[in-house]
Order: C-alpha cells, then structure tokens, then sequence
C-alpha cells in the first residue's frame, strides 16, 4: 500500500529545481542583498560605521590627504540594513544584489572620499566634511532657532582647536564681566 | 490579566516553602522580580542542599547556570542556578523562575558542585571552571569541557582581566576518554575530528561490543567562539542582537529573541503588542523550517530519500516566506531590544498565507507517505530509548522531552511574545523513541502553521518598536527565554557600563540535550546511532570520517561519510541484518 501511495505522488510531482545559474533567480522587492552607497548624497558622517555590527563599514579622517575617507569591505557584511536604517540622508541602500563571489579582497571593496571642509578661524582642516556642514546649516536655517544663526555659523566650522580656544576666550569674558 | 496574582501567589509559596525546608540561616536575601520570578541568595555552602530542594522538592528544571565576574564590584564571582518550576503547576500560566544565586570570594574561588545531587548541573559547572576558574569541589567528572585541551592551565578567558584579543601560547595535551570503559572485548570506535551529523567538530568515542554499543563518551567544544566575551567587550548592547543570531546557524533567530527578551526583563522595556506579534510569527517560521530538515535529514539517514526531497522541496517554500517577510532567507535580522525593525504590510501577509496553504496540505501528504512506510518506521520505532526519569533528571528539553512524555513547552509554560494571548498546547507523544520525537516534530510544524496564520490574521495595529531613550541601569540583570525549534532558550544578560553587557551567557537548547546522548544510544547498534543522534536535532555537515579501532588487534580503519551513512541505510533495507564494520 505504501508504495502504490509512493509512486502515485512521485509521479505527480514535475522538476522542482531552478536552472540556476543558466536563469536568474528572481528574489523579493524587499530583499537584504549588498548594500550599495550613493556617493552624491553620502555627507561622510560615520553613522552607518557606528551602528554597523560587522565593522563591514568605516569612516575615518586623513587629515593629510584633507578627505573624510568611507569604506566598505562586503566580505564582511552581514546584510542586516542597520546602515540603511540610521543613514541621515537615505544614502545607502541594500540592493537585491546576492552574487558577490570575487576572486581577491580588493574587489570587495568600495572606497569614497569627501573633501574636509576647513575652519573659518586658522583655515585648517575640520573634522567633517564639506558637505556634512552644508546639511548641518541648511538644517539650521529650516530650524526655529535661524533667528541666531548668523552668529551661530561663525562657530559651526571650525575646527575642534579653534572652538575650543574660542570658548575659553568668551567664557573669560563673560567671567571677568 | 487574572494569571498574573495566580502566578505571584504561587511564587510568594515556593519561598516560604524553600525557607520551610533549608536551615534557617542558609537564605540570605530574596529579590521578586515582576510576576514570575525571584532571585534568592544562599550561603556558599548551602548551594547543593538550595539548588537540590528547588529541583527536586519544588519540581524545578535548570535552565541555565551562569557564573559572572563581578571582582570589579564587590570582589566577588556569583553563581546563578536558573530554574524553571514547572512539575505540579502545569496548569498556571506564568510557572516561576526561581534563581538560585551565591557569592564565591575572590581569594577562594570554589564552590561545594551540585551535581551529585542534581545530575543536570554537570555541564555547566565543568565550563564555570573552564573559564572562570570556579572549581566545583566533589564534580564527579572534572574534565575540562568547553576550553581546548591545548590551552594553558590557570588562564580563564571569561574573567574580566582576560581581553578578547590575547592569544595565549598552547600547551598540548591529550584528552582522556573515560578509561574505565576499557577492557577485554570492548572496542573503541573514535568518531572525529567532524561528526556527520553535527555541524561542529566533535568527537564522539563508541565503546563497542561487537555491534552493540555499550557506553558513549564525547568531547566537544571545538567551535567555542567565545561570542559572549566578544559582546562583553566589543559589541553595543543593540549590536549584540545581530551577533546572537549567529549563534546557531538554524535557529538563530530565537537566540536574538531571547537576547532581547533579557535585556528588556532587565531594564523593563516596554514592547509593542504588534512587535511581539512579529516576533512569533517570525518564530515560527524558523521552527517551520528547523523541523522540516530535521524530518527530512531523518528519512535520508533510514534510506528513503523520497522522504528527504520531497520534505526539502516543500522546505524551500518556508524560505521563500522568511523572504518576504525579512528580506533574508535565514537570518531574519529583524529584532532591535524594545521591539522589531520591519513591519509586515497587509500585501505580504496575503502572499505568506497562500504560501502557507500549500505547504500545509504538502506536507500533511508527505507525512501520510513517510508514515506509512514500514522499513522507515521499523528503523525509528523503539530506538534511541530516553527514559522519562532520565529526562527529568537531566532537565532535557524541545521535541526530546516531549517525546519522552514530559509537556514541558517554553512557550507554554513561560509565555513570552505573542503567546500570551496564543496559547500553545504542547505536542506531547510518549514512546521514548525516535519515532515519538519525529512526531512530536511533525505535529508542531502543523501547529507553527496553524499559529503563524492566526497571527497573521490577528495582527494588532500599532507601533513596532518602542522607541523611547533606553535608560542602561549598570548591573540589572535580566533573563531572556524561548522555545527555539531545538528547544528551550535561555539568555541572561546584565548590563555593564558605556551601552555593553556586563554578562552574556547563551544556554542553547542542545546544552541540555547532549548529556542524554549516551543514555538514548546504550544497547543499540553502531548503525543506530547517526539516526539517535539525527533525533537529538543538532545540525549536519558532510565532512565526516570515522576512525574504528580495534583495541585488540591495534587496527585502525578509516570510514567514509558517504561509507557511514551507506551502512546507516543497509539497516533499512534488511531489519535483521547488521553489516560488518571490520
Ligand atoms: S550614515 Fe549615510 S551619510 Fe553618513 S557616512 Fe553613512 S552612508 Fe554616508
Ligand atoms: S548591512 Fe549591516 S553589516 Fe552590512 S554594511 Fe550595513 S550595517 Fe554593516
């Protein structure tokens, strides 16, 4: 009995395997594949390098070279999107991209630069990028506080030094009265 | 709800009860925590006599043992006994946690073992002095568990004073199989460096009589990552629920879950009604998927790769639903502490139920098949025995304890998620067997589907995270649980300073299931025991060799996977007949 049973439901079943790789496998809409960065509206603000629980991505400083330097090494990304999530500006986004076999590391990676803006006071490199300041004052002006940003924009760009010796400065003003 | 003053009354009475039955001044200190547990502190030398009447007394199940490093505190280590109680009160719905805690000096880091006395311990005190050098003074077995053989004696890598990134230099030595086993006629048969059947390396020896087996002993361990160290000091608390998911490669979301749940029972998060919908449904799927390759690898093992298949083809429908619903086919990614991360909109829940009809009425044809196939069910049935005193006795857990007649059900008995307004019945078979766990398996996958269509259906409105600021309270401890497709899950987690864990400790299901292993394999024959060890549920890999020797003739013979798995289904086609091995 069994096997009569076996045979009438083999016979019934057709091929169940996709002629992968001749035909492309078709994925979800929404599905988690390599995480792809548009480099025109990335700022360089290091938000995915934070959140990113792989170290797939990081964001560092070349004061010599004078760039905000982002870097991607997809053999160890996990797909997990929390990049995607904390991004300020929707600049990276996962595809649906899954074949990433490459034959060395280096293709594997993905670098970006964005050019250091530069301190009001001793002209030096700041911190963070051009960009990264542009969004922050754009942001200012839409904010309820535009009123004071005249004076508030002197402080954005500079440099950590300048801001510092800056406030100490006006704070001993404000003390000595 | 009208559980919860059942559940607190229940649990005031198991202290007074605890406190009826030790010396007056063993208790130290008693903590209630929420509605269903409570840490009670004893005297260092009253934890065997605690621990005993908890377990056996109060009708308790450990769950986990956790050891933690707190010199930087109070100059103390502490140990805590985490226990479920659950015989008698079956019917309440939140069943007590009761957690057994002590303080073990700095100067005189021991502590009198438990396991004489509650056999389940065993584990875990082997690893608390592996790797936080906690000597367990009278273990009946103190090899060393969880550290490599090669690794320096004296060194104890989860003590705060060890970093993550040392490496110390190896000091190889070799490891003792139990020698009392050795004797006229008794053949070893080492299996190693990989076991086919699980996805780590381990060694398994098989004290042979012939074909009959009479004792197993193991060694494991190999793959310790030491993931718990590398969240402890390297990973942000909410990065950590992304690396627990990489605990297991199966079940790996139920580890995220739990991890969560911890950290949220520790600083009393809030999660939304709809998230913890999510979360269940997310559950489920996993356990769809475990239990269908579990079903599947247990037909490839008996010869009926029909079975194995057709399982896998209705298998890959599950895979394509985890999907759509969180855009990865395994691991799911979907848990942040507090809540989820991707909503499931209406147009996917359409497409997951049609999904789901199929595969329901697939795989109730395919069970009707394999069932009914009498050489698979001949090699299944009254095999790999796990008495219910042995499973009570080492607090087993998943389809093995429910297969050995024990409703014990994480989900049932401690309801978390969206269990507490879907109630699970546990899937309870009695035969012992192999069989009896396969079908505990296969009435659960019905029931998976059932509950992911219910919720579904039922998905309340509403946020699915709770998104305001975490306050981190140093050193609140918390304990995180669920029934993973393996089993229980337990986390405990307390929280450290600049957004880390303090303590992390993962007690995957298979913990608790390994140590029945050479219970459930005694008195069957070598060609039994992939199939015994394929019911305990671990993962596979294909990478296996088997070493046989003969003690008395000092022959060694190398088996192949393929020439394993090969002699594992002559069984199937021939019941009466064992092939030589020799
Ligand atoms: S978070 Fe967005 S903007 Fe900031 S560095 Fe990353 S990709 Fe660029
Ligand atoms: S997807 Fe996850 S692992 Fe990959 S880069 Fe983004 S945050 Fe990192």
């Amino acid at each position: 009995m069994a096997f009569i049973k076996l045979i009438e439901h083999s016979s019934r079943r057709g091929v169940a395997t996709h002629p992968y790789p001749e035909k492309p496998f078709e994925v979800d809409e929404l599905y988690r594949g390599k995480p792809v960065l548009d480099a025109s509206a990335c700022i360089g603000c290091g938000a995915c390098a934070n959140a990113c629980p792989a170290e797939t991505i990081k964001v560092e400083t070349d004061y010599g070279k004078g760039v905000r330097r982002w870097t991607i090494y997809y053999g160890r990304c996990i797909f997990c999107a929390r990049c995607q999530e904390v991004c300020p500006v929707n600049a990276i986004e996962l595809s649906r991209e899954f074949e990433l076999a490459a034959k060395n590391r280096e293709d594997l990676t993905v670098v970006a630069e964005f050019k250091l803006g530069s301190c009001a006071k001793c002209k030096g490199y700041l911190d963070v990028s051009i960009r990264h300041v542009e969004l922050a004052q754009k942001l200012l002006e839409r904010s309820e506080i535009a009123n004071i940003m005249q004076e508030l924009a002197r402080y954005m760009v500079m440099c950590l030094k300048c801001k510092r010796s800056f406030f100490v400065e006006k704070l001993g003003e404000a003390t000595r009265g | 709800m009208g559980g919860e003053a059942e559940a607190r009354k229940l649990l005031e009475k198991c202290v007074e009860r605890l406190k009826e039955l030790l010396p007056p001044d063993a208790i130290v200190d008693v903590k209630v925590k929420g509605k269903d547990r409570v840490y009670i502190e004893v005297k260092r030398e009253y934890l065997p006599e605690a621990l005993e009447k908890v377990y056996w007394e109060l009708g308790g199940y450990l769950s986990s043992m956790v050891g933690t490093d707190d010199r930087s505190v109070d100059g103390h280590y502490r140990l805590y006994y985490i226990v479920s109680i659950e015989e008698n009160v079956r019917h309440i719905q939140w069943k007590p946690w009761v957690v057994v805690y002590t303080k073990v000096p700095w100067d005189n880091p021991k502590f009198k073992s438990t396991t004489p006395k509650v056999p389940a311990a065993s584990w875990y005190e082997r690893e608390v002095k592996d790797l936080l050098g906690l000597e367990p003074t009278g273990h009946p077995d103190p090899r060393r568990l969880a550290l490599p053989d090669d690794w320096p004696e004296g060194l104890y890598p989860m003590r705060k004073d060890f970093k993550f990134y040392e490496r110390p230099p190896r000091q190889p030595k070799p490891y003792m199989f139990r020698p009392e086993k050795v004797s006229e006629g008794i053949v070893q048969i080492p299996m190693s460096p990989i076991h086919a059947l699980a996805d780590e390396p381990s060694q398994f020896r098989l004290f042979v009589d012939g074909e009959r087996v009479v004792d197993v002993d193991y060694r494991m361990f190999y793959v310790f990552r030491g993931l718990e160290k590398l969240a402890e000091e390297r990973f942000t608390y909410n990065q950590t629920s992304f690396l627990a998911e990489r605990v297991c490669g199966i079940c790996g979301y139920a580890h995220s879950t739990a991890y969560c749940e911890a950290v949220e029972d520790a600083l009393d998060i809030e999660v939304p009604e709809r998230a913890e919908y999510i979360r269940t449904i997310m559950l489920e799927v996993e356990r769809l998927h475990s239990h269908m390759l579990n079903l599947g690898i247990a037909c490839h093992l008996t010869a009926f790769d029909w079975g194995f298949m057709e399982l896998f083809r209705i298998r890959e429908k599950i895979m394509k639903v985890a999907e759509i619903l969180s855009g990865g086919r395994k691991t799911y990614g979907m848990n942040l502490v507090g809540g989820v991360r991707r909503d499931i909109p209406k147009d996917k829940a359409k497409k997951v139920m049609e999904l789901l009809k199929t595969v329901r009425e697939e795989f109730k044809k395919a069970l009707d098949v394999i069932t009914s196939n009498e050489l698979f069910l001949r090699r299944c049935e009254e095999v790999g025995i796990l008495p219910k005193k042995v499973a009570r006795a080492l607090s087993v857990v998943g389809p093995l304890v429910r297969g050995s007649g024990l409703p014990r059900d994480t989900r049932y008995d401690h309801p978390y998620a969206a269990y507490k307004y879907i109630r699970v019945k546990p899937a309870v078979e009695s035969g012992c067997d192999v069989f009896s766990r396969l079908m505990v398996r296969a009435r659960e996958v019905l029931d998976a589907l059932d509950i992911v269509e219910h919720a579904l259906d039922q998905l309340p409105g509403g946020p699915i995270l709770n998104e305001e600021k975490i306050e981190l309270v140093e050193y609140a401890k918390g304990i995180g649980y669920d029934e993973a497709p393996r089993g229980e899950n337990v986390h405990f987690v307390v929280i450290g300073k600049d957004s880390r864990v303090h303590k992390w400790r993962v007690r995957a299901a298979t913990y608790n299931n390994w140590p029945a292993l050479p219970y459930m394999s005694r008195d069957y024959t070598i060609t039994d025991f992939p199939l015994i060890v394929a019911s305990l549920d671990p993962c596979y890999s294909c990478t296996e060799r088997v070493i046989i020797v003969d003690v008395k003739r000092k022959k060694t013979v190398t088996v192949s996977y393929a020439r394993l798995v090969h002699l594992s289904r002559k069984v199937s086609q021939n019941p009466t007949h064992t092939p030589q091995l020799l």
